[in-house]
């Protein structure tokens, strides 16, 4: 009865073809949405971490008891082993070595005496390995107001509100004046390849942003670190994989009591951030709900007509001798099909453009001014493992549902009634 | 002989007075430390959280006002040059091949992550102008019998409102200092030991100092070698010099 | 006209099940979008209300050479209180401000912070300064919650602080966390210790001097004073104009697809109406309707819709938006290490403007979408329609 029941609907298109695409819409619409909720509601996350937490984060145990002063003198030390190690035991993550530091920028004039000089905020970024990724995690490149990003040893970026209090342009060579890991006095020279907007005025004021390797040279911090930060392996921040990693990773320190011993944190662990994970996780549900429950109303409806289009051919057929209970289950029957096809299809659909939408974005940085790096400038989607399934609950559930109902009709109305309706 | 001298002078100033004046110990501790210039060569020990590092450097200084530093090591530090001229100090770091002056509140920063500033370092105006001091009494400390030195500050721009001073009594040493906040919190201690005779004057060789509000060992300095009076070339403190 | 409306209105409700589905889901739309955009002009607000309680007031003086982002201008950045405040002052709708940079050593660490002299008796700002207000041999201090979290120090402790005065001599003494108060304004309380003005004006000996001036009302014309830089309150929250920016931008995305949705059933009804009711259709046309007056009897019908489910969003809609605007929405955005201020509860806030735009706007597609599917009558073959036949 199955493959009679197919054949039926491939062959009437109207039976198959409208009802299919209108629940497909619907799912697509629906796993969209919920793939874009998500992206979007999970940007504030994502923007943490790209700045400051990273989804993992290693830190020696007396470092982060101070987090808050990023107290180099307590940085991790041998961090090209760690980072051997944490790839061996967690393949997939990302690791980048990160140094935070202060200190001033001095720029000179022609006779080497100070001409400017700022106090300064400084990032060391893995950007020259080519391992972390960090040029692309931060979007550097669109933040850039004027000359290039760090191409070569040596080079720094800093923020272009800085550059014009300094009067320094691209090319122009600076004295950073920090202080070690030990507290030395540090000086070191960098070139400025170009400047960038980060959209926060606390940033925009006076930040360097630096390879790493020249800011372990300039601050005496041979193959250490600050910070180890981590990224999950599909660029999404993820609670419970992070707190598992995390807590797989601290039992090996368990036993010690060597302050200096490394200490891993998820997002979720750091700052504030514990408590918006588990609010984002209800609130991206909520929404989500209300648009599973409009699309299952529109879907629902969308049975109804499927339904009541036909009532014409039931008539016929009840007037061929067909049982009403035999009309209503192949109706039924028909819409679970629908419902099928409708998903599957829809599903497709969505994960397709949320996929789109994932990988390049809307970019909304035309609706302000100008892009800068702590400003999310696109919008992104999404996917979750729930957007697999999540299609169903409208597709499926709502079809079938909106089908039974209309059929109820065939029920109540008169076998000559509805072979009337046929006219109509 | 001066040794002799001064022993005699404390012996009679001792006899006749029964108590020196503070302003007169304060003046024998100059005498006795101070001289035309000097050379020295000198470690510092730095009691890090996570470790100790020693620095050593040579200094050729003139009175107080004049003083260039180049610093022997480690490694990283050498060649790092530090040039004071009366209120003004510049340091020259050879990996930048840029001088740069240290000024307002960098001067505040710690030198080479120890527990003194280079304020601390620069302040050369003698104790006698800038605090009006007095004897509170005598004490021994290590043995030694000292003198106990309360100075008070008498202009509103030095750093430390008051000064706790204990000389050794015979040497004219001064075996320990404390700094104080105007509040009367102490600030910073100094403590001396191995006070040896060189060229006929009384030294410490070792001070160890501490912030007193900051956990941890202090910074512990030495002279390994020292030479009064020598012959110095006038063209070490100036700023070209850095460079060579 | 009228007649068009009765039909329309009868058709609908005649219709049952099928239309008030349609209309719940457009009453979703209308809710779910005022709600949303509410909650922005909310947190817009809140933002902005929080900044000007805890931190701004209603405007801003600074001293010229003061740069919030730089503790080491603090040392030039104080003058005396311009005689011209004065009674301002004296009535406690100005408050003198000082900023003095300094060192704490909680549990001998060493930490830099920035010291804030503020008058007890002042009620501009939320803080809880009457607790400075008490008598006691340390000096009483206010601190905000993270940073109490930071340096680990809790009420009751004693910290020292070390500071110089202006003329450079070091001081150091101890203070008493009076208070911990918490605040969304994250640039408020990080690094800040908050004492007594008198007090720290004496301690660093610049008695009467100040490096801010907060006025309450945001509304007065400000003249330039020499020395000072105005800083009005529209400068000082430009930054949360930003993010709300941001956020807009993202949302009106979901509202897009939203209506789209909704749109989605209402196309489909109006395909099916009109394919049933073709006969309706001739009979209209022979009764001597033209074809656009039947294509506007079905527009109608369809836009219909969208006023039946702004009733039915008023219905439930007006009492949850109400709840929201006094219970408010928890949502803690956490921007707030870069100096953010941002609440954790936002209140939405429903301007008369977003709701007539939002009703304006629902109505507008809805009746284009229904208008869409019945252009096809116009199409239709008159005779061929009364007969039923499917064209």
């Amino acid at each position: 009865m199955i493959r009679f029941l197919l054949k039926g609907l491939l062959r009437d298109k109207s039976r198959s073809r409208t009802p299919v695409m209108v629940v497909a819409i619907g799912v697509m619409l629906t796993v969209f949405v919920h793939a874009y909720i998500t992206g979007f509601m999970g940007d504030t996350i994502e923007m943490n971490a790209k700045f400051s937490y990273g989804h993992l984060k290693v830190m020696t145990k007396a470092y982060a008891e101070n987090m808050s002063q990023v107290p180099n003198d307590l940085a991790l030390l041998d961090v090209s082993e760690l980072q051997n190690k944490l790839n061996k035991q967690f393949p997939g993550i990302i690791w980048a070595p990160r140094i935070q530091f202060g200190g001033l920028i001095d720029v000179p004039d022609k006779n080497g005496e100070t001409q400017a000089q700022g106090p300064a905020i400084g990032m060391g970024l893995d950007m020259l390995s080519g391992k972390s990724r960090e040029n692309e995690r931060l979007e550097i490149q669109k933040s850039l107001v004027r000359g290039n990003l760090i191409r070569e040893p040596g080079e720094a970026l800093i923020s272009e509100q800085f550059s014009q209090k300094l009067q320094v342009n691209p090319g122009d060579e600076v004295t950073l004046i920090s202080s070690t890991m030990d507290g030395s006095m540090a000086m070191y020279n960098f070139r400025i390849a170009g400047t960038v907007s980060f959209g926060a005025e606390s940033l925009d004021r006076g930040t360097i942003i630096t390879d790493i390797e020249d800011v372990r040279q300039a601050l005496n911090m041979y193959d250490a670190a600050g910070e180890l930060i981590g990224f999950l392996p599909d660029g999404f921040y993820d609670d419970e994989e992070a707190l598992k990693i995390t807590q797989n990773f601290n039992a090996g320190y368990a036993d010690s009591s060597d302050e200096f011993d490394p200490v891993m944190k998820s997002l979720s662990q750091q700052g504030n951030m514990g408590q918006y994970v588990s609010l984002l996780k209800v609130w991206s549900a909520y929404i989500s709900l209300i648009f599973v429950v409009a699309m299952a109303l529109v879907l629902w409806n969308a049975g109804l007509l499927g339904g009541l289009r036909r009532y014409g051919e039931f008539g016929v057929r009840l007037a061929m001798g067909e049982e009403k209970k035999h009309v209503y289950r192949t109706l039924i029957y028909e819409s679970v099909f629908i419902g099928i096809a409708g998903t599957v299809v829809g599903t497709a659909f969505g994960l397709f453009f949320a996929a789109l939408l994932q990988k390049y974005g809307i970019d909304i940085s035309g609706m302000m001014e100008g892009a800068s790096m702590m400003m999310p400038s696109v919008i992104r989607a999404r996917i979750t493992p729930a957007d697999y399934y999540l299609g169903l609950i409208p597709g499926l559930m709502a079809t079938v549902i909106g089908s039974m109902l209309a059929g109820v009709g065939i029920y109540k109305r008169k076998t000559s009634q509805l072979f009337k309706e046929m006219e109509a | 002989m001066k040794l002799f001298i001064t022993i005699l002078l404390t012996g009679i100033t001792t006899l006749s007075f029964g108590q020196p004046g503070a302003d007169e110990i304060l003046e024998k501790v100059d005498r006795n430390m101070s001289s035309e210039n000097r050379i020295f060569e000198s470690s510092m020990t730095i009691h890090g959280k996570r470790n100790s590092r020693t620095i050593t450097s040579k200094t050729y200084s003139v009175g107080d006002k004049k003083a260039f530093t180049e610093y022997l090591s480690p490694p990283r530090e050498q060649g790092t040059k530090m040039l004071k001229l009366e209120n003004q100090l510049w340091i020259y770091s050879p990996s930048t091949d840029r001088t740069i002056q240290i000024a307002g509140h960098m001067l505040r920063q710690s030198v080479m992550g120890s527990d003194l500033s280079y304020e601390d370092m620069m302040d050369d105006r003698k104790l006698t102008d800038t605090y009006n001091a007095v004897v509170v009494g005598s004490e021994e400390m290590s043995g030694r019998k000292t003198w106990k030195l309360e100075l008070k500050a008498k202009v509103d721009n030095v750093a430390y409102a008051s000064r706790k001073l204990w000389v050794d009594s015979e040497r004219f040493v001064p075996l320990r200092e404390e700094l104080y906040a105007k509040s009367g919190q102490l600030l910073k201690r100094s403590t001396m030991s191995d006070v040896v005779q060189i060229e006929g004057r009384w030294f410490p060789k070792t001070v160890v100092y501490k912030d007193m509000l900051k956990q941890g060992d202090g910074t512990e300095f030495k002279i390994i070698e020292i030479q009064f009076n020598q012959e110095l070339p006038e063209y070490i403190f100036s700023k070209a010099a850095l460079k060579r | 006209m009228k007649t068009a409306l009765k039909l329309a209105y009868r058709n609908l409700i005649g219709a049952g099940l099928r239309t008030w589905l349609n209309v719940i889901v457009l009453s979703f739309s209308f809710v779910v979008i005022i709600w949303m955009k509410g909650v922005l002009v909310g947190w817009d607000h809140q933002a902005k209300t929080d900044m000007a309680n805890w931190e701004i007031g209603g405007g801003q003086y600074w001293h010229e050479n003061y740069d919030p982002f730089d503790p080491f201008t603090f040392t030039e950045s104080h003058t005396a209180v311009p005689e011209e405040f004065k009674t301002e002052i004296a009535a406690g709708n100005m408050e003198p401000m000082l900023v003095v940079q300094g060192t704490i050593y909680p549990q001998g660490r060493m930490q830099p912070v920035i010291i804030r002299g503020i008058n007890p008796g002042q009620n501009i700002f939320k803080l809880p300064t009457q607790k400075l207000d008490t008598l006691t041999e340390a000096i009483p201090a206010i601190i905000g919650s993270v940073a109490a979290r930071n340096l680990r120090v809790q009420t009751g402790d004693y910290v020292t602080i070390r500071w110089r005065d202006t003329n450079g001599m070091f001081d150091a003494a101890e203070i008493i966390i009076t208070g911990v108060f918490s605040c969304n304004v994250p640039a408020v309380e990080a690094g800040k210790v908050y004492i007594p003005l008198e007090k720290l004006q004496s301690m660093v000996q610049l008695e009467g001097e100040a490096t801010i001036l907060t006025f309450r009302d945001s509304e007065k014309e400000r003249p330039a004073i020499e020395n000072w830089t105005l800083k009005p309150q529209s400068e000082l929250t430009k930054s949360i104009d930003e993010i709300i920016q941001t956020k807009t931008a993202g949302q009106s995305v979901f509202y897009g697809i939203l209506l789209l949705l909704a749109m989605l059933a209402i196309f489909d009804t109006q395909v099916l109406s009109i394919f049933r009711r073709q006969k309706e259709i001739g009979t209209y046309v022979a009764l001597g309707y033209t074809r656009r007056e039947v294509v506007g009897l079905f527009t109608v019908e369809g836009a219909m819709h969208s006023i039946l489910a702004a009733l039915v969003a008023a219905a439930y809609g007006i009492p949850f938006l109400a709840w929201q605007a006094k219970a408010g929405w928890t949502m803690p955005m956490d921007v707030s290490e870069y100096g953010m201020a941002v609440a954790q509860t936002l209140y939405p806030v429903y301007s008369t403007g977003l709701i007539v735009s939002t009703v304006f706007i629902v109505v507008l597609t809805t009746t284009i979408v229904s208008y869409w599917p019945s252009r096809k009558i116009a199409k239709m073959n008159p005779t061929e329609a009364l007969r039923g036949r499917l064209q």
